[in-house]
C-alpha cells in the first residue's frame, strides 16, 4: 500500500514536470513584427518605399501648430498667440516662445526635438534595409533636411550609424561640424536623387532641384552655425548658393505662380511649376495636420469654426503696398471644382485677415460669441485684457482653405518647403551678400512685379529681409532670417528689451539630456 | 450469604436496565435554531450536545437542528468555532431558539488565501477577511464596492457615479509609477487578468470614454466573501503579481441538507448627490450688469442640468437555488439588474448566471470534482462624457456652460440648435449620442482533486476566462460638434479578451507530534492572456431615421476608416510552495517562494523570483498568559517579504514594427534587460481581544519599498517615434499603520449593538531618483493644451502636484502669482494621509440597522472642472462657476485661464455611504422562510469642503500611460439612492 502511494506522488509530480517543461514562454507579438521578420520582409522586397513613406511621413510635423513651425515663427516679429482671456493661456507656453523666455522643459522645445531626431532614425534605419540608390538618396536627403532644422533650432545633432543599438547613447555633431556633414550628405547623394519636378511633376519626393535649393539655404547660412552672434558670409559660399541657383534657373522647368496662394491652395500637388520641395496630403484620406494652418487662426465663427489664436502684427501688415497680392485677396481656387466657399461678399480669404469679416458661404457679416461684429483689430497683445479680446489681432490665412466637407479631418494642400521665388530670393541675397546689390535688386524687382508690388529703387539689408517676410510669412523660415539678418534678439514692439543672446539657440531639452551624456546643454541654460 | 448484599447490585442493575430501557422509551425530540447574535443569522454547523453525554448533532444549513434527548435531559450545550459556548435549559421546553455570541468573531474564522484556507489564528501575514453579511449594501454594481471603507489600508475610490464605472482600488498606497497600481483579483482561486474588454473609441469631438469596472459581470449576491491580503506573507505567493496587493473572491457554495431557495428582490431611486453651482438665470443677469456686458442676457430662465438628469430607477433580483448531501453539493443562481442612470439614456443592464458544484467519489471520497462557471450579459449605455474632451465635448460641459438666459427649445419646441457654433445645446448631445456597450463574461473552472494519502492531497484546476465587447457609438449630424455636425459619426468596434489558467498543487499537512504541526504546498501554476479587437468608423449618412452602425454601407467612401489589433501574447508559468510550522499552536512560521516566468520578461531576466518569511507567536497561548483577564487573545506577528509587478503590456521588451497605412515602422526599442517591479515588504502586526471579547482589533505597521521601477520614455533621440521600457534606479516607499477595532457595545436579548473601526495612516514618498523628468495629470480644456499638474520627483509623494502658486486676485481681478508664475512650486498631495470606516449596526428584537461610513483625509483634489470649464471669461457668452461672483475683488473677464494652486482644493471628506434599516419577519406560514424587508440609503450625505460633485473623484487624466490622481474633470455626477427590498428562503 505505501508503495502504491509514494508511486502515485511519483506520477504526479511526474506529470506536473512534463507538463511544466512542454511551456515555452515565448512572446508572439502578433499585430507588430519582431526585427527578424520586419528585416526579413524589407530585405526580401527590392522595394523598401514603405519604410520611406514612413520617412515622408515624418516630415508632416512641420504641418502642426506646436512643432518645429511654433518654434521658427511664434519666436519671430511676425506670429504670436496671445492669450484670450480663458483662450490660449496654455500654462504661459506661447507667450515664452514670442517674448523669448523659454527654458528645456518647454513641451514644444522638447516634442519638436524628439519629431525631427524621430525622422533621423527612421531615414537612418530605411538605410539598413538595402535600398536602392535612389531610395537611399530620398532618406539621406529627408534625413539631412530633419538634421538641419535640429542644427538651426539646437546647435547639436544627435546621429547614429545604421543598427546602432538604441539603448545607448549616440555621439553628437554640433555648429560647422554638423553642417559640413549636412552639405557632404547632399553632395553625395545628389545624383542618385529623382529628377525635379515638372510640370505637374513630383514636388513631394526628394529631388535634384529640392537638394539644391537646400544646399543653397546650407552655404547661405553656413556662417551663422559657426557664429550665431555674429555670422560672417564667405564668398565662396555666396558663389555656391549663385551658382546653384543659376543651375535651377536654366532648367527653365519653374516659373512663379499667378498668385502666390495657388502654391498653398488645395489642388497644389499639380497645378503650379513653383514648388519644388513639399510634403504630401490627399484630401480626407492620407496626409498631416495641414488644416492647423486655418483653424489655429480663424475665430469660432469663422467658416470652419476654429480656434481663435495665431496672429500676426500690424507692422507687418504695414510692410505690404495696398496693390501687393501677396497681403490677401478674395482668392477662388482655380482647380478647385467643388465651390463650398462661394464668398459672395467677395471678402478676403486668404492672407491677412483685417477688421469685419464676412460669412464665406452667405455673405452675412459675422459676429463674435458676444454678438459684438466680428472684426479683427490691428492691436494685439502678448497677453489680451480687455472686452474685445476675441477679436484681437490680424489673422493669416497662408493655406487657401480646403473647404470640401470630406476633407476636413485631412485636407488636401501640400505642405510648402521649397519654392522657387525661395530660389530667386537667396540668390539676390548671395549676390547683395556678395557685393552685387544691383543685380540682386534686378532679382527682387523681378519678383515684386509678379507679385503686384512696386519697384525697389534700392537694396538694402533691410529691405531684403522685408522682401522674403512678404514672400515667406508664416511658412517656417522666419528666426532663420532674422537670425542670419542680426534681429533676431533686437527689441521690437511686443517684446519691449533685446533678448540674451542665448534665445539664438533653443535649450537641449531635459529629458534628452538626462539620457544623452554627449548632449552638453546650451550655454545659459 | 447477606440477602442485601446479592439483591442490591441486581437491582441497582435491574433499575439500571429499566431506567435505560425507560429512558429509551422516553425520549424527547427537541428543535431549534441556532442563529449569531449579531445579526440574527442563522449559524450553519454549530454543534449540539445533550450537557453530560456525548448525544449531539450540528445545525443544517438554515441554522436549525432536531435532536432526540431523554427526558431527563436538562439543558443542551451549543457552541460553534470562534463563538462562545451556551447553555440552554430544556426541562420544560422542546423548542429552543438560541442566539450565540462571538467570543472574538475572528479567531476562527476560515480565511482565504493563496492556493489554499487557513484558520484566522494560524496566520501569519495581515488578512483581513470580509464577509457577505458585512458588505455594504444599496446599487453595488461590481465586488469591489462591497467592501469599500472595510478594510484598513484599503481604498476603493468611485472613480465617477457612471454606472458600472471604474474604480481606483489601492492596497497600503501606490507605489508604481507607470505598470498600474490596482490589486491582482483572484475569484475562487483563479487569479483574473484585470483588464476589460469594452473596446476604446476615440468618438469624433469627444475624446476617450472613461473605463469601465472589469470585475461588473460578477453578481455581488453570488459572493460569500472578500480577504485582502496585504503582506508579504500573504501575497509573495502571487510573485510577480502580488506587489499590490490580493483581493479573494469568494464565491457562495451549496451545503449539505435540505435544497435551499433564496429569493430576493429589490427597487429604488437615484437623484443627483450634488449640482455643481453655476449662476441660475437671474444670477447670471446680475452678473452681467455687474460687469457691464449689455449682451448674453437672452431672455429666458433655463436649468439645462435639470434636463439632462432624471430621478433613475434601480431594479435587482436573484434567485439562488442550492442544496447537496455529503458527496455532493451545487448553487445555482441568477441576477438580474438594471440600472438607470441619473443621466437620462445612460444605464447598465446586467444578467447574471452562475453554477458550481463540489463531488466526492471512491472510497473515503479521495476524489473530489469541483466545477465553478459565472456567465454574465452586460449592456452599458454609455454617455458622452469623456476624460479628455476640449471645452465642448462633454455632455456635463455643455450643461454647465449653457447660457441659463438661453432658450434649450424654441418657440415650435425644437431644441435650440445653432449652426456652427461651438455651444452645442446638452439636450442635443444626449438625444442624438448612442454609445451601447454589450459585454459578455464567461468563467468557468473545472478541478480534480485526490486525497493520496491522509497528509497529502492533490489538486489540478483549469479556468478560462473569455470577455467579449462590442460597442456601437453613433453621433447624430444634428450634434454641432466640429467633425460631426452635418455629418454624423458611427463607430464600431468589438474585443476579446480571453485568459487561461491551469493550476498542479500538492498539500501536505501533518502532525509530526503532538506539539508539531507541520504544512506545506507545493504548486505550479501556468498563465496565458490574449486581448484582441477590430474596429471600424464611418461618416456622412442619409438619414438619421435609422442607426448609423445599421447602415455602414450608406456612409462616404473616404470616412471609412478601419483598424485591428492583437496584443502580443503574454504567458506566467510559475512554481510555488509554502511551509508552515505551527509549534503548540503558540510559534507559527510560514514561508513562502515563488518562482515566475513570464514572456514579457526580457531575454536576460525570464525568471523573478519572490520569497517571503512570516512569524507569529499566540501569545495567550502561553501558560503566563492563560485565562488572562485582559488578554482573552494576544498575538504577534512579523513578516517579511519580496513581490513584484509585471503589469507593463506585453511585448514591451523586444522591438517591434508597426504597420501603419502602406508603411511599417518601428514602434518600441528592444531591452532585453526588461524586468519586473520589485517591491520589499516589511510589516510587524498585533491582533488582540481583550476582556473576554469587549474590544477585539489589530494594529499594523508596513513599509513597503518599491525598486527597479518601470519608466516608459521616449527613446534616445535620434530613435522612432517611440519609447523603451526600462527599470530604473530609484525607489517609492509606501509605509503607514493599520488600526482596525471592534466593540460589542450592547449585549442584551433584545438589544445589541456593535461598531467598528477601521483606520490607515500613510505616508508615500519617490527616492533617490535621477532620471528624466517625468510629467503627468493632463488638464484639459480650452486655453490649457499640453498642461499638466503633477510630476514625480525624488523627495515628493507619487504624484505630487506641481504648480503656479495663486497669490490671489490683483485690483485689476487678475491672478497673482508666486515668483509671477515663473517658478512652478511642488504643493499639495493626492494621497490620502488617513483613511477611514465606521460601521456599526444595531439590532433590536427584529429590527436591524446598520450603517457604514468612509472617508479618506490630508490629500488636495485639483478641479479641473473649475479651472476649464466654467471660468470668469465664459461670462457673456457661456455660464460660469457661482463661487466667482461676489468675492472681494472683481475677476477681470481676461484673466487668462491657468492652472495653479487656485484650483487645489482640499479632499478630506466623510462619507455616510449606506444605511440599511430591516425587519426580519422570520417565516410566514410554512412557505417562506428567513422573510426580511429592508430599505436602504446611498450616499445619505457628504461631509467635506471640497466645492466640486464629489470628493471621491478619480478622472483618468494620464499622460503616457503614466497615471493620474486626484483630479476631477467634468465626471458622471454621483447619486444618492433609496432601495426597498425583501428576501424569502423555500
Amino acid at each position: 500500500m505505501r508503495h502504491i502511494k509514494t508511486s502515485t506522488v511519483a506520477l504526479v509530480l511526474a506529470l506536473t514536470i512534463s507538463l511544466v517543461a512542454c511551456t515555452k514562454l515565448d512572446e508572439k507579438l502578433n499585430s507588430t513584427l519582431t526585427e527578424s521578420q520586419a528585416s526579413g520582409i524589407l530585405l526580401s522586397s527590392t522595394d523598401v518605399s514603405v519604410l520611406l513613406q514612413a520617412c515622408y511621413d515624418g516630415l508632416q510635423t512641420f504641418q502642426n501648430q506646436d512643432g518645429p513651425t511654433s518654434l521658427e515663427e511664434n519666436s519671430s516679429d511676425e506670429s504670436l498667440v496671445p492669450t484670450r482671456g480663458g483662450d490660449w493661456d496654455d500654462n504661459g507656453v506661447w507667450r515664452v516662445i514670442h517674448t523669448h523666455s523659454w527654458n528645456a522643459d518647454h513641451a514644444q522645445v522638447g516634442n519638436s526635438f524628439n519629431g525631427l531626431l524621430g525622422i533621423v532614425f527612421n531615414t537612418t534605419n530605411t538605410l539598413t534595409f538595402k535600398p536602392s540608390a535612389s531610395q537611399a538618396a530620398e532618406a539621406r536627403f529627408i534625413r539631412a533636411f530633419a538634421m538641419y532644422t535640429v542644427l538651426d533650432l539646437y546647435g547639436q545633432v544627435p546621429f547614429r550609424q545604421p543598427g546602432e543599438n538604441l539603448l545607448n547613447a549616440p555621439k553628437v555633431l554640433s555648429g560647422t561640424e554638423a553642417i559640413d556633414f549636412i552639405i557632404s550628405e547632399l553632395t553625395a547623394i545628389q545624383n542618385d536623387l529623382p529628377n525635379g519636378p515638372s510640370a505637374g511633376g513630383l514636388a513631394y519626393k526628394a529631388n535634384k532641384d529640392a537638394c539644391k535649393v537646400f544646399l543653397m539655404k546650407c552655404y547661405l547660412n553656413k556662417g551663422v552655425y559657426s557664429n550665431r552672434a555674429a555670422p560672417t558670409f564667405a564668398a565662396g559660399d555666396m558663389t555656391n548658393v549663385i551658382t546653384l541657383a543659376d543651375q535651377i534657373i536654366n532648367t527653365n522647368k519653374y516659373a512663379l505662380s499667378n498668385s502666390v496662394f495657388d502654391n498653398y491652395a488645395p489642388s497644389n500637388t499639380t497645378s503650379v511649376n513653383e514648388n519644388i520641395f513639399t510634403n504630401l496630403n490627399i484630401g480626407g484620406s492620407k496626409g498631416g495636420g495641414v488644416r492647423s494652418t486655418w483653424y489655429k487662426t480663424l475665430h469660432y465663427n469663422n467658416n470652419k469654426s476654429s480656434w481663435n489664436g495665431f496672429s500676426t502684427l500690424a507692422e507687418v501688415y504695414d510692410r505690404f503696398e495696398a496693390t501687393d497680392t501677396r497681403r490677401g485677396v478674395a482668392y477662388k481656387d482655380p482647380n478647385n471644382a467643388v465651390a463650398n466657399y462661394p464668398n459672395p461678399a467677395n471678402a478676403i480669404n486668404t492672407g491677412f485677415l483685417i477688421g469685419q469679416q464676412y460669412d464665406w458661404v452667405t455673405g452675412a457679416a459675422l459676429q463674435d460669441r458676444k454678438s459684438a461684429p466680428l472684426a479683427f483689430t490691428r492691436a494685439v497683445a502678448v497677453q489680451e485684457s480687455g472686452t474685445n479680446l476675441e477679436v484681437t489681432g490680424i489673422r493669416v490665412l497662408r493655406y487657401p482653405i480646403d473647404a470640401s466637407p470630406n476633407n476636413d479631418g485631412q485636407a488636401d494642400n501640400d505642405y510648402v518647403f521649397f519654392r522657387y521665388a525661395d530660389v530667386l530670393l537667396m540668390k539676390a541675397e548671395a549676390q547683395f551678400r556678395s557685393g552685387s546689390a544691383p543685380a540682386a535688386l534686378i532679382t527682387v524687382n523681378a519678383l515684386r512685379v509678379k507679385r503686384g508690388a512696386s519697384l525697389l529703387t534700392a537694396l538694402t539689408a533691410q529691405n531684403l529681409l522685408d522682401e522674403r517676410q512678404r514672400e515667406f510669412y508664416w511658412d517656417g523660415w522666419r528666426r532663420q532670417d532674422m537670425v542670419r539678418f542680426g534681429t533676431f534678439l533686437a527689441a521690437r514692439t511686443l517684446k519691449p528689451a533685446a533678448s540674451d543672446p542665448k534665445y539664438l539657440l533653443y535649450p537641449i531639452p531635459n529629458a534628452a539630456l538626462a539620457v544623452n551624456p554627449n548632449l552638453k546643454q546650451n550655454p545659459g541654460y | 450469604m447477606n440477602f442485601s448484599k446479592l439483591v442490591r447490585p441486581t437491582l441497582v442493575g435491574l433499575f439500571a436496565c429499566l431506567f435505560v430501557i425507560s429512558s429509551q422509551a422516553q425520549n424527547k425530540t427537541v428543535t431549534g435554531k441556532v442563529t449569531d447574535s449579531k445579526d440574527g443569522s442563522a449559524m450553519v454547523g454549530a454543534s449540539v450536545v445533550v450537557k453530560g453525554s456525548q448525544t449531539g448533532t450540528q445545525t443544517g444549513a438554515d441554522g436549525s437542528f432536531r435532536i432526540s434527548v431523554p427526558t431527563s435531559a436538562t439543558a443542551l450545550v451549543i457552541s460553534s468555532v470562534g463563538f462562545g459556548t451556551k447553555e440552554v435549559s430544556i426541562a420544560n421546553t422542546t423548542s429552543v431558539s438560541v442566539a450565540l455570541t462571538a467570543t472574538n468573531e475572528q479567531l476562527g474564522e476560515i480565511i482565504v488565501i493563496g492556493y489554499g484556507t487557513s484558520r484566522k489564528r494560524d496566520l501569519t501575514g495581515a488578512v483581513s477577511s470580509v464577509k457577505a453579511k458585512d458588505f455594504n449594501t444599496g446599487v453595488i454594481t461590481a465586488p469591489d464596492q462591497l467592501i469599500q471603507g472595510k478594510v484598513a489600508g484599503l481604498q476603493v475610490i468611485n472613480n465617477s457615479g457612471a454606472p458600472g464605472g471604474a474604480t481606483t482600488i489601492r492596497i497600503r498606497g501606490n507605489s508604481s509609477v507607470r505598470s498600474g497600481n490596482s490589486p491582482l483579483f483572484v475569484i475562487d482561486g483563479i487569479p483574473l487578468d484585470g483588464r476589460n474588454a469594452r473596446p476604446f473609441i476615440n468618438a469624433t469631438g469627444l475624446g476617450s470614454t472613461p473605463d469601465a469596472n472589469p470585475l461588473y459581470f460578477y453578481n455581488p449576491n453570488d459572493i460569500a466573501s472578500m480577504d485582502v491580503l496585504k503582506d508579504a506573507s500573504a501575497t509573495a505567493i502571487y510573485g510577480s503579481r502580488g506587489a499590490n496587493g490580493v483581493i479573494m473572491i469568494t464565491t457562495k457554495r451549496g451545503t449539505a441538507g435540505q435544497n435551499k431557495l433564496d429569493f430576493n428582490y429589490s427597487v429604488g431611486l437615484s437623484k443627483i448627490l450634488k449640482k455643481y453651482k453655476v449662476l441660475t438665470a437671474d444670477q447670471y443677469r446680475a452678473a452681467l450688469k455687474t460687469y457691464g456686458i449689455n449682451t448674453g442676457d437672452l431672455g429666458t430662465t433655463v436649468d439645462a442640468m435639470d434636463e439632462i438628469t432624471q430621478t433613475a430607477p434601480t431594479q435587482n433580483f436573484n434567485l439562488g437555488i442550492s442544496g447537496g448531501n455529503d458527496n455532493g453539493k451545487y448553487r445555482m443562481a441568477f441576477g438580474y439588474m438594471d440600472q438607470q442612470g441619473i443621466l437620462k439614456r445612460t444605464g447598465l443592464k446586467k444578467y447574471t448566471f452562475s453554477l458550481n458544484g463540489q463531488y466526492k467519489f471512491l472510497e473515503n471520497k479521495r476524489l473530489s470534482i469541483d466545477f465553478n462557471v459565472l456567465a454574465a450579459h452586460n449592456t452599458e449605455m454609455i454617455s458622452p462624457i469623456s476624460n479628455d474632451a476640449g471645452f465642448t465635448g462633454n455632455l456635463i460641459g455643455m450643461a454647465l456652460q449653457w447660457n441659463p438666459t438661453q432658450a434649450l427649445r424654441l418657440a415650435n419646441g425644437n431644441l435650440n440648435i445653432i449652426p456652427g457654433s461651438s455651444t452645442v445645446n446638452p439636450i442635443a448631445m444626449q438625444n442624438g449620442y448612442n454609445d451601447k456597450a454589450d459585454m459578455t463574461n464567461l468563467f468557468a473552472t473545472a478541478g480534480a482533486g485526490y486525497k493520496l494519502t491522509d497528509e497529502l492531497d492533490y489538486k489540478f484546476n483549469f479556468s478560462i476566462n473569455h470577455q467579449v465587447g462590442v460597442r456601437r457609438l453613433t453621433e447624430a449630424a444634428y450634434i454641432t460638434l466640429p467633425g460631426v455636425e452635418n455629418r454624423g459619426v458611427a463607430a464600431y468596434a468589438n474585443n476579446e479578451l480571453t485568459s487561461t489558467v491551469l493550476q498542479h498543487t500538492l498539500n501536505y499537512n501533518k502532525q509530526i507530534s503532538s506539539a508539531f504541526n507541520l504544512g506545506a504546498l507545493v504548486g505550479y501554476e501556468y498563465q496565458k492572456f490574449a486581448y484582441k479587437g477590430t474596429g471600424i468608423s464611418a461618416q456622412d449618412f442619409t438619414s438619421d431615421l435609422v442607426s448609423y452602425t445599421s447602415i455602414l454601407q450608406n456612409s462616404s467612401a473616404s470616412s471609412r476608416a478601419i483598424f485591428g489589433f492583437e496584443d502580443p501574447s503574454s504567458s506566467l508559468q510559475s512554481y510555488f510552495a509554502r511551509v508552515n510550522f505551527n509549534y503548540k499552536d503558540r510559534y507559527l512560521l510560514t514561508g513562502t517562494f515563488r518562482a515566475d516566468g513570464s514572456s514579457k520578461f526580457g531575454a536576460n531576466n525570464k525568471y523573478g523570483y519572490f520569497p517571503s518569511l512570516g512569524a507569529a507567536w499566540n501569545v495567550t497561548n502561553e501558560d503566563f498568559l492563560k485565562n488572562d483577564a485582559t488578554f482573552s487573545n494576544l498575538k504577534v506577528r512579523a513578516s517579511w517579504g519580496i513581490t513584484g509587478n509585471q503589469a507593463f503590456p506585453a511585448g514591451s521588451a523586444q522591438s517591434a514594427y508597426a504597420f501603419g497605412q502602406g508603411s511599417i515602422a518601428l514602434v518600441n526599442v528592444a531591452n532585453p534587460d526588461l524586468k519586473w517591479e520589485s517591491t520589499k515588504q516589511f510589516d510587524v502586526g498585533i491582533d488582540f481581544d481583550l476582556f473576554g471579547g469587549k474590544v477585539f482589533g489589530s494594529v499594523d505597521y508596513f513599509h513597503k519599498n518599491t525598486t527597479d521601477i518601470l519608466f516608459n520614455f521616449d527613446a534616445i533621440q535620434p530613435a522612432p517615434a517611440t519609447k523603451y521600457w526600462i527599470n530604473l534606479p530609484g525607489s517609492v516607499i509606501n509605509k503607514g499603520f493599520e488600526v482596525t477595532l471592534g466593540t460589542p457595545l450592547v449585549r442584551n436579548t433584545n438589544l445589541t449593538w456593535n461598531a467598528s473601526i477601521n483606520a490607515a495612516f500613510m505616508k508615500n514618498v519617490m527616492e533617490n531618483y535621477n532620471g528624466p523628468s517625468v510629467l503627468t495629470g493632463a488638464i484639459s480644456g480650452q486655453g490649457l493644451s499640453g498642461a499638466s499638474i503633477q510630476r514625480l520627483a525624488s523627495g515628493q509623494p507619487l504624484n505630487a502636484y506641481y504648480l503656479k502658486r495663486f497669490d490671489g486676485l490683483d485690483a485689476t481681478g487678475n491672478s497673482i502669482y508666486g515668483d509671477n508664475g515663473n517658478t512652478l512650486y511642488y504643493i499639495g498631495n493626492p494621497n490620502p494621509s488617513t483613511l477611514l470606516g465606521f460601521s456599526t449596526d444595531v439590532t433590536y428584537k427584529k429590527w436591524t440597522l446598520v450603517a457604514n461610513m468612509n472617508g479618506a483625509f490630508g490629500h488636495m483634489i485639483y478641479n479641473n472642472t473649475l479651472n476649464a470649464i466654467v471660468p470668469i471669461g465664459n461670462l457673456g457668452s457661456r455660464n460660469i462657476a457661482a463661487s466667482l461672483i461676489g468675492g472681494p475683488v472683481k475677476e477681470s473677464l481676461a484673466n487668462p485661464i491657468s492652472t495653479s494652486t487656485r484650483y487645489l482644493e482640499k479632499g478630506d471628506f466623510l462619507k455616510m455611504a449606506n444605511v440599511s434599516l430591516s425587519y426580519n419577519v422570520g417565516s410566514l406560514g410554512n412557505v417562506l422562510k428567513n422573510v426580511k424587508i429592508f430599505a436602504s440609503a446611498q450616499n445619505l450625505f457628504v461631509i467635506t469642503k471640497y466645492s466640486g460633485f464629489d470628493p471621491e473623484v478619480n478622472t483618468d487624466k494620464n499622460i503616457g500611460g503614466v497615471p493620474s490622481l486626484g483630479i476631477e474633470y467634468i465626471p458622471y455626477p454621483s447619486s444618492r439612492s433609496f432601495l426597498f427590498g425583501f428576501n424569502f428562503g423555500l
